[in-house]
């Protein structure tokens, strides 16, 4: 290796700042806040413009004379399953374990593969456990749920992507883990706010947008995360 | 087996991420020459080689914050390296389709035999049999070759190259094994007499 290219390489590293491991981990909890600040935001807004401005909805009257009723223990029991969901696909996401070159395409395909699985089952599952009825909402078929979803995972997902900043091995499978991660959090949100536990419901307002948002990560993935030359 | 080069390149690329700014120069002592060999190999084009290897350094200058603890850091510097050199391939392709007139005087991507000159016999017949096996290598299917190079070539483990390619280490044995065995066959060709 000639001194005149080791001296070209340095002369260049030293003329482009680049963050510290102190610097980044300050930049990515600020990112991590407006992360949560925008997906608060759009859930509020969402919320505000469709439903009054309620934040959680424990029913309503689904036909003439015919009600669903969403007892809060078994908002709490999904809800909460669902962030501990969230939590674990996040971590999966932007945490690459020993090295650095991230999880392994198996691990990656395994997480992509159970988030939503899990999900629907545990929103399913817990509905059945407290004898909650599943019946059809006709007036809901589920676009609003799949409207709010793609709100509030928006940021998130950008976000996330940031923090991520590269990934030189398999870069669009990150970013579809990714796009899974952000799509967990809107799922928490649409927990929150939507009564329905009707499959086709489900199906169509809260699982797919989980798919959308894991092809836009893996289309953004491959875009933002796979180092470019020049 | 500890390599004290390597090792040290972790130990400086954890110094350097903790913000000590010379520990770069020796970021860059401990992991130049074998990054630099692989891209030569990977483009056998000096000038395109060195140019990948400035990216792949600045790419690891730029994300040294995210560096993780006790991480090695030569199959990351791989890993950076072989995707610029398939943006790069990329990149030319395309050029290329977009302006076909113009002569491909940097088509670094093919091999000249015309550069290799020899009086004696017996070294021509070395850089013949030479160029039959890097033609053969350039026509495997670009997973098998990769596999080769990082393991045959740069000398990684089964399974810092299962990393670097983002595969499994069975994947890794399979490509390897395909690829011998067709380097084996052209190697076979070369040797028997016309």
């Amino acid at each position: 290796v000639s001194a005149e290219l080791r001296a070209r390489v340095l002369a260049a590293a030293a003329a482009e700042t680049s963050p510290t491991r102190a610097d980044l981990r300050r930049r990515n909890l600020l990112i991590g806040l407006v992360a949560a600040a925008s997906g608060l935001g759009a859930f509020a807004i969402f919320a505000a413009l469709l439903s009054e401005g309620h934040l959680l909805r424990l029913g309503g009257e689904v036909a003439p004379h015919q009600y669903l009723e969403r007892p809060i223990g078994l908002v709490a029991t999904s809800v909460g399953g669902a962030l501990v969901v969230a939590t674990t696909a996040v971590w999966l996401a932007l945490r690459r374990g020993r090295s650095m070159l991230g999880r392994s395409r198996r691990r990656l395909l395994c997480g992509a593969a159970l988030i939503p699985i899990t999900l629907l089952a545990w929103k399913v599952g817990s509905s059945i456990a407290f004898g909650a009825s599943m019946v059809a909402w006709p007036e809901r078929p589920g676009e609003r749920c799949l409207a709010l979803s793609l709100a509030v995972a928006a940021g998130p997902l950008l976000s996330f992507l940031a923090i991520r900043r590269s990934a030189p091995v398999q870069p669009a499978l990150n970013g579809a883990v990714i796009g899974f991660a952000a799509g967990a959090f809107a799922w928490v949100a649409a927990d929150l706010w939507c009564p329905v536990a009707y499959v086709p419901h489900v199906l169509l307002g809260h699982v797919l947008p989980l798919g959308v948002l894991a092809g836009a990560g893996a289309l953004l993935g491959r875009a933002l995360l796979a180092p470019r030359s020049r | 087996m500890a390599n004290p080069g390597l090792d040290g390149a972790d130990a400086a690329m954890e110094r350097y991420a903790r913000g000590d700014a010379a520990a770069f120069a020796d970021v860059y002592d401990a992991i130049a020459p074998r990054l630099l060999d692989f891209l030569r190999r990977a483009t056998r084009h000096a000038s395109a080689a060195e140019d990948l290897m400035q990216q792949t350094l600045l790419h690891i200058h730029r994300a040294r914050g995210s560096f993780i603890p006790g991480a090695p850091v030569m199959p990351w510097a791989f890993a950076i390296a072989r995707r610029l050199v398939t943006d790069s391939a990329r990149r030319r392709r395309v050029e290329r389709r977009l302006f076909s007139e113009t002569p491909a005087d940097d088509d670094w991507m093919t091999y000249d035999p015309t550069a290799a000159t020899a009086a004696a016999d017996d070294l021509l017949h070395a850089h013949r049999l030479a160029w039959r096996i890097q033609q053969r290598l350039d026509a495997l299917p670009e997973l098998q070759r990769n596999a080769y190079r990082l393991l045959r070539q740069e000398g990684l483990s089964l399974k810092r190259a299962a990393e670097v390619l983002g595969t499994s280490v069975s994947a890794v044995k399979l490509r390897v094994h395909r690829a011998s065995v067709a380097l084996r066959a052209a190697l076979r060709e070369a040797e028997e007499p016309a």
